[in-house]
């Protein structure tokens, strides 16, 4: 790792970023549901080596902001849920959730027969 | 009583458009990541790939033609490496990151599924407020990534959330459908959980730029190494194994 090449030259100009970001921050009364943007109180640490707790930190994260977004929404009077009858074209086709289905059979299969 | 006489008091909004294209020489792996990213974000408009890698000017132009005010420019280098350019167009800022360990939306590992043009939750660690270049990446991903509400083919639910956290200085993304009901007790009392959609990829900043695709660097990230300066060194020490073994 000693081998690595460094850059040189560390650029921090935080007075620039806060005047540039000044420029492009949107307008403060926006209301939320604008952005549904949540920040959640935590920083993430954890071994970053360590792939289980990682994703299971992420996970904590997104469930946290979830909750939190669902009772900014109630506040709001906006729609969160999606009623059991509303259907509409998804991200990922019918035959590739029916491919994910199947694997997933497969593999509780494949662990039935290793028992 | 009719109390609405004065001049009508315009709401604030939240518009976003984003123009988003890569250079020539991207992989399979990474045109699904586009692509996954263009089912994702209702809001983004493709464009046909930038003929050269030397005329990154062209792209604040190219996004006003397009009606855009923020481009997200994923440059390939040498088929395997990925950078992703995320500006405000014309006026700039530019935040350029490298982007590794890319799982798309097709992996049959993740199991979760949103609804298409459905606005996602955005949500960022407190890592972000911790610094400035981490504030800046926030608001400009904040416009980038989250679905404003009237873009043309938003869904009025949500049901997903597009988290980024700060380890390891790398800026790490995933995206998980929300489950608002135990499947297994349907009628208990709604307890909510995630499932993983993808795509997941990890960021790493290597340098803010004032300006849109120009201007002076107002961030530099000094543990930023090359790729290619990572393989050569890989090189390097594979070499002076065999160089010590043969002395």
């Amino acid at each position: 790792a000693d081998a690595m090449p460094r850059q040189k030259v560390e650029i921090d100009n935080k007075i620039a970023m806060e005047r540039i970001r000044a420029t492009i921050a949107l307008d403060p009364s926006l209301p939320w549901t604008e952005t549904l943007t949540v920040t959640y109180p935590e920083t993430i640490n954890v071994d970053v080596e360590d792939d289980l707790n990682r994703e299971l930190a992420f996970y904590k994260q997104a469930l946290h902001s979830a909750q939190t977004a669902r009772s900014f929404a109630q506040k709001a009077n906006f729609p969160f849920t999606r009623p059991a009858d509303y259907f509409a074209e998804m991200v990922k086709s019918d035959s590739h959730m029916e491919r994910i289905r199947q694997r997933l059979l497969d593999e509780s299969a494949g662990m039935k027969r290793a028992e | 009583i009719d109390q609405d006489h004065g001049p009508v008091m315009k709401k604030p909004r939240n518009k976003q458009r984003v123009l988003m294209l890569s250079s020539r020489g991207i992989n399979h792996r990474m045109r699904h990541l586009m692509n996954d990213l263009e089912a994702l974000l209702p809001h983004v408009k493709k464009d046909s790939k930038l003929d050269s890698k030397n005329h990154l000017h062209l792209l604040p132009e190219l996004a006003d033609l397009n009606n855009c005010n923020n481009t997200l420019y994923f440059e390939a280098r040498r088929h395997e490496d990925l950078y992703m350019w995320a500006a405000k167009t014309p006026n700039g800022p530019s935040i350029k990151l490298h982007v590794q360990n890319i799982h798309t939306m097709d992996e049959l590992k993740m199991t979760g599924n949103c609804l298409k043009g459905s606005r996602g939750i955005l949500s960022f660690d407190k890592a972000f407020d911790e610094s400035e270049w981490g504030k800046l990446t926030k608001e400009v991903f904040t416009h980038i990534f989250g679905v404003p509400p009237q873009a043309r083919k938003a869904k009025p639910f949500i049901d997903h959330v597009l988290t980024f956290s700060i380890l390891d200085s790398k800026i790490w993304f995933r995206n998980f459908q929300i489950i608002e009901k135990d499947p297994l007790q349907p009628n208990g009392p709604p307890q909510m959980s995630l499932t993983e959609i993808g795509p997941r990829f990890v960021l790493t900043p290597i340098r803010i730029f004032e300006g849109a695709f120009s201007g002076a660097t107002v961030y530099s990230n000094p543990e930023f190494v090359t790729p290619a300066a990572v393989r050569s060194a890989l090189k390097r020490e594979k070499g002076d194994k065999y160089g010590n073994r043969k002395h």
